[in-house]
């Protein structure tokens, strides 16, 4: 366990390296949520209601957004399909390590710079925006959340994972990562909370995995959601968990079949 | 000017049948483009369900001003694709092999890479612009007159924020994560920049001129924006430009060859 604690750790400083990229990449998140923070800020005055929303629980769902993606959409796995067609795969395959442990403590390093700079930037933005938000003080609603960004980042890692293989056939693997970015974002709940959209509408997303990513988690932090029905989401997490880990392993068995280390 | 022309017209042939090589690779990006272009309409379409006005602006005026921004974000990354290539050039020293030939440096830098895969989502977002047009309220001529002419002063701008990128990778190499907080930063464009509470919007207005670039042009086809900020756009714009042309000669004068 302690080779991918170095993985995890070797991440990190690798981030610390190329610093001003990070730090552009961090600039360029902040500058998004902010065009989508005074959207909102616009659309729902100080004292009214919209979707079932006041100001403070909205600008704190758009707020929360930031370090939800922190713990659960910042990623490195998209190396994944390059390291295939570059044949640097078959330098893990011939190590003794599981290459899906290394890329999940390989997250888990990149996450930790991401959630550092994300509770920074919040912390600039409180003191800069003043913005009225919602403290959650339940435990019990605390500790769901908890639980859910926890199987958020397992959900998303297998479902990435997959992405990654797409090498294994093709060398375009950045065209199908720019649509996924695309409908994450919007299916995820990264701009809106999914149930301002028509009912119908909201009842496909929800049965999708995406929504469990980042509007589940937010919605328990603001206490919006019973606990029936958070059993209940957790329950079809684990089962869209399965579903991806044995579809992951499938894929990679057929995908090792047709890798041919090309360009080694 | 016919020479330059021609060779436009040429570069664009070649990176077409390159970026046309992978039809698998070059379909989806576009699909990815259209997509989000649809949702952003969509989660309009869903505000103005139950929102007639945001701070002022009608749904359509929303429309409006979004469409705008991708009429000038679409544009500049159509005809300017080949600023996010220059990186290579210098790193790598084949700079010096363009700085050689009888053709201005900064020409080719600027304009040798049309991006064909932006033409069909330009064309979406004039189309957009026309139909919103119509839905807009107390136009005049004279707001479209200004409105273009806007429009046209934000694309110098584009072009003025891509000359001084190219001057900064000559000076420092870096050129792809400026590009970005540019696009970034231009992004913040999609809504008014009324919508943003000081200091950001002071910052969005004049130091990234955002707002120069995508909510004044529709202000003033609104007939909302003053003819001093009208004057004020055109002098930011054609500052902007001098100031860049003089960084790019300068950063030239710099430029040490090192990696040839």
């Amino acid at each position: 366990m302690k080779k991918y604690f170095w993985v995890a750790k070797n991440t990190w400083e690798e981030t610390l390296t190329y610093r001003f990229n990070f730090l552009m990449w961090r600039i360029r998140t902040v500058v998004l949520l902010l065009s989508v923070y005074f959207l909102w800020h616009s659309v729902i005055p100080e004292g009214s209601r919209l979707f079932g929303y006041t100001q403070n629980m909205m600008l704190t769902y758009i707020l929360l957004t930031s370090i939800t993606n922190a713990f659960v959409i910042s990623t490195r796995t998209h190396e994944i399909g390059d390291e295939i067609n570059s044949g640097d795969l078959s330098n893990f395959l011939i190590k003794p390590i599981n290459y899906f442990l290394y890329w999940f403590w390989k997250d888990i390093g990149d996450k930790a710079m991401n959630i550092v700079f994300s509770i920074a930037e919040l912390t600039i933005l409180f003191f800069i925006l003043r913005p009225p938000v919602f403290i959650q003080t339940d435990f019990t609603f605390l500790s769901l959340f908890c639980i859910s960004i926890f199987l958020a980042i397992v959900l998303y890692f297998f479902v990435n994972i997959l992405l990654g293989m797409i090498g294994f056939w093709s060398p375009e693997v950045w065209a199908p990562r720019f649509i996924f970015s695309i409908i994450l974002g919007f299916f995820a709940g990264n701009y809106f909370p999914l149930d301002i959209l028509p009912n119908t509408v909201f009842k496909i997303f929800e049965a999708l995995p995406f929504s469990y990513l980042i509007y589940f988690p937010i919605k328990i932090y603001l206490g919006q959601i019973g606990l029936p029905e958070i059993l209940n989401g957790f329950l079809l997490m684990v089962l869209w968990i399965g579903i991806f880990f044995i579809f992951v392993q499938v894929v990679w068995r057929k995908g090792l079949k047709a890798y041919t280390a090309q360009g080694r | 000017m016919k020479k330059y022309l021609k060779l436009w017209y040429m570069y664009s042939i070649y990176t077409s049948q390159v970026g046309l090589q992978s039809r698998f690779g070059a379909g989806l990006f576009l699909i990815g483009k259209f997509l989000r272009f649809g949702i952003f309409l969509f989660f309009f379409y869903v505000l103005s369900a139950k929102v007639d006005e945001i701070a002022g602006y009608t749904f359509w005026q929303m429309i409006f001003i979004f469409s705008t921004f991708n009429l000038v974000d679409i544009a500049s990354q159509l005809l300017l694709r080949e600023v996010y290539r220059f990186r290579g050039y210098v790193v790598t020293g084949s700079l010096d092999y363009f700085l050689i030939r009888p053709i201005s440096p900064i020409f080719r830098f600027l304009f040798g890479g049309a991006d064909i895969l932006d033409f069909p989502m330009f064309i979406t977002s004039a189309i957009l612009v026309i139909i919103s047009l119509f839905h807009v309220e107390n136009v005049s001529v004279l707001g479209i007159i200004a409105y273009f002419s806007l429009v046209s002063n934000a694309l110098l701008i584009a072009l003025a924020f891509h000359i001084f990128v190219l001057a900064m990778g000559i000076l420092t190499t870096e050129v792809d994560n400026t590009l970005w907080l540019y696009r970034d930063l231009l992004q913040m464009g999609r809504i008014p920049t009324d919508l943003y509470t000081q200091p950001i919007r002071a910052l969005i207005t004049f130091a990234m001129p955002v707002g120069i670039m995508i909510t004044f042009p529709a202000k003033a086809l609104f007939g909302t924006l003053s003819p001093f900020l009208i004057l004020l756009s055109f002098g930011v714009g054609f500052g902007f430009l001098i100031m860049s042309y003089l960084f790019w000669q300068f950063s030239l004068r710099r430029y040490s060859s090192a990696s040839s």
